[in-house]
């Protein structure tokens, strides 16, 4: 039996109707939409400063099942900073590091690791076993792929706007820790 | 609409023989008849770009090869690219203040190429001075092209000559044994005279030469580990065919393809069947005749479970999108008939063109006076469409009703008005299960043939005649609207039999 437990830095903009289960720690700044679905089951999830997690978005921390077994610490999923997981995404990666783009509609399996910069376009699947590099773009039907020359542009215009609307017609989760 | 009219179950089969569901159908209000794709004339009406929504000539288009001379496309993903503005700070020269300066760059929002990633340079204005690349061939495709225009100038000059020339001469050099150099040197001319024409040709290019040895592949060709991020797609290459890049650093942002659109032209009566407004922002239509809006749509409602020599009922709703009332009665389909029809009207085709005009329109009109037909058929039929069989089969009897039911006339606030109808309609209970405003449920019964194999598609057939009034206006002394009796052969694709109870 999972346990809940939240612990929602200052500044982070945590709606009350999301989805939050198990061990989950929200860095300040991260805003996190009232349809979104966090499970932290393998083991607690750490999302970092000024992500962005929109509606539908599902991040699950599930192990493969072949690793279940090996592993005896319990491992922690940890994301990076300004992530932005847009709408109807899933993301059951292992590990996801800073300035990262999770299109609407992307799918990406757990034996997955993106590191900084990727950007998974809309509807791509991504379930082979891989270590994604620096800067790359999935995108197509075909989920082609490619080097982006810098990171993607952070979304800092949305997430002010963000901050100023979502208190304004929906509960938001107080923060309980300190900095 | 896709999933409605998408699964292809309800085809009507179109004058040519072919079948397809009414939506890729066009109906013809001159003729009566139907038509399909195959069977109008396709004219280019504009070109415009469909991201700038521009209109261009198509003497420009054709100049600038088909393609917008301010927008791009990704030539990593096809899609558009849109500018994007960096602003870059610059110190202006003498002064301390730093000003800031408006600096764009092409970027696709789908893969996230930039013009950057190439290493284009930045540009002060949005929508150009970015920089085409020549096209290291250009010289010798130039070449090419001049040579062949001399030549095909030559040609039609050579032809206009001898047009001139035949009649006007008698030559007896064929009939004395006197060669045309014999007589050239009697009368003291230079034996030899190259052809004038020959002599204004152009300098032929160089011709290419074969080359017998090969650049030798690198060593480490076998051995290096390919990055297939590097290595452009076919797709990629072909985009771009006069470099064709193999890596992608290579990729250079492509012009813009433009749209065009389309008027369609029944290829009978070269009447307009489709014509879109001119505005290229415009998805609306001047002339639109889709047999959508004049032909009443079928829809399967239910089927009972198909099996082999039982009978079983089928439900289907009629809806009539016209805004007069029609009767709509079943025929039998019989293909074999249809084939002997065929062979009539090829031979007739051969025999007469200007008959078979008005053989055919006139089993179509009700009140068949030869005078209504006559004034149809007053423009002469430009190409007279032959009738091909109907390549379906049909493995299922259905039962043709005798009665005939109503289709009241459509009517959009039907939809709004809750009221209890009141149809003074008196129908065949047997024939029409239930109805509302424009559409009616008929029900019929159908007997898959006895000899079909278990998960057998089941195909069956028939002819609807609707009445059909047509409404142009412009017609000789004719006020008032004609009707006329339309029949359409209509396949339905039931799906697979299945095993006994």
């Amino acid at each position: 039996m999972m346990r809940n437990s939240i612990k929602i830095l200052p500044g982070a903009l945590v709606c009350e109707e999301c989805k939050l289960r198990g061990d989950i720690t929200i860095g300040s700044g991260t805003i996190i939409h009232p349809g979104a679905t966090i499970i932290a089951e393998a083991g607690p999830i750490i999302i970092g400063d000024n992500c962005l997690i929109e509606e539908q978005v599902k991040i699950m921390h599930k192990l493969p099942f072949d690793h279940k077994e090996k592993e005896k610490t319990t491992p922690v999923l940890i994301i990076g900073s300004y992530n932005v997981f847009e709408v109807d995404c899933t993301v059951e990666s292992p590990k996801i590091g800073n300035n990262n783009v999770f299109e609407s509609k992307c799918f990406v399996g757990n034996k997955v690791t993106v590191s900084n910069g990727c950007t998974i376009g809309a509807g791509c699947k991504i379930t082979e076993e891989q270590i994604l590099k620096e800067n790359i773009v999935f995108y197509g039907a075909k989920c082609m792929m490619r080097e982006g020359l810098d990171r993607p542009v952070l979304q800092t215009l949305q997430m002010e706007t963000l901050t100023k609307m979502l208190p304004n017609y929906h509960h938001i989760k107080k923060p309980n820790m300190k900095l | 609409m896709s999933y409605i009219i998408g699964p292809n179950v309800v085809r009507y089969s179109c004058t040519c023989g072919l079948l397809k569901p009414i939506s890729f159908l066009y109906f013809c209000r001159y003729c009566t008849q139907l038509r399909c794709s195959f069977c109008v004339c396709h004219e280019v009406d504009s070109n415009f770009c469909g991201k700038c929504s521009e209109n261009i000539p198509s003497s420009e288009a054709r100049v600038k090869k088909n393609r917008c001379g301010n927008c791009y496309m990704c030539p990593s993903c096809e899609q558009e690219l849109s500018p994007r503005i960096a602003s870059t700070k610059a110190p202006a020269e003498g002064e301390e203040k730093v000003s800031t300066k408006k600096m764009y760059y092409l970027f696709c929002q789908f893969c996230r190429w930039s013009s950057r990633d190439v290493g284009i340079p930045d540009q002060s204005s949005v929508t150009g001075g970015w920089p085409d690349r020549e096209n290291i061939h250009a010289n010798r495709l130039q070449e090419l092209l001049d040579l062949y225009k001399a030549i095909v100038l030559a040609q039609k000059q050579q032809q206009e000559k001898d047009k001139k020339q035949r009649g006007k001469y008698i030559s007896y050099t064929d009939r004395t044994g006197v060669t045309a150099a014999a007589l050239r040197k009697r009368i003291g001319l230079p034996a030899d005279l190259t052809h004038p024409l020959l002599k204004s040709r152009p300098k032929e290019p160089e011709p290419m030469i074969a080359q017998t040895e090969v650049e030798k592949l690198p060593d480490d060709i076998f051995t290096k580990p390919i990055n297939l991020m590097d290595i452009t797609t076919i797709e990629q290459r072909l985009l771009q065919p006069e470099s064709q890049p193999t890596t992608v650093d290579k990729l250079f942002p492509v012009h813009k393809q433009l749209s065009i659109k389309r008027t369609l032209r029944c290829k009978t009566c070269e009447h307009n069947v489709s014509k879109p407004e001119y505005n290229p922002s415009s998805v609306k239509f001047k002339i639109q005749l889709f047999a959508y809006y004049h032909i009443p749509e079928i829809r399967i409602v239910t089927v009972e479970p198909l099996r082999a020599g039982r009978p079983c009922e089928l439900i289907l709703k009629f809806t009539n999108p016209t805004q007069h009332q029609t009767t709509i009665s079943f025929f039998e389909l019989n293909l074999d008939e249809q084939e002997d029809i065929v062979e009539n009207k090829l031979t007739e085709v051969v025999e007469n063109v200007e008959q078979l005009s008005l053989q055919e329109k006139q089993p179509m009109s009700l009140t068949s006076q030869p005078s209504s037909s006559l004034t149809l058929s007053s423009r002469s039929p430009s190409i007279i469409i032959k009738p091909r069989k109907i390549m379906e089969y049909m493995n299922c009897n259905i039962e043709i009703p005798e009665s005939t039911f109503v289709l009241p006339p459509r009517d959009d606030a039907a939809e709004y008005d809750d009221s209890g109808e009141t149809h003074n309609i008196h129908d065949d209970p047997k024939l029409v299960k239930w109805r509302k405003s424009n559409k009616a449920f008929i029900k019929l019964n159908i007997t898959p043939d006895e000899s079909l194999p278990l998960n057998a598609e089941v195909v069956c057939g028939f002819i609807m005649q609707h009445v059909y009034t047509n409404t142009i206006t412009g017609q000789l002394e004719k006020k008032e609207p004609q009707k006329y009796d339309h029949k359409v052969k209509v396949f339905l694709t039931l799906g697979q039999t299945v095993g006994s109870e």
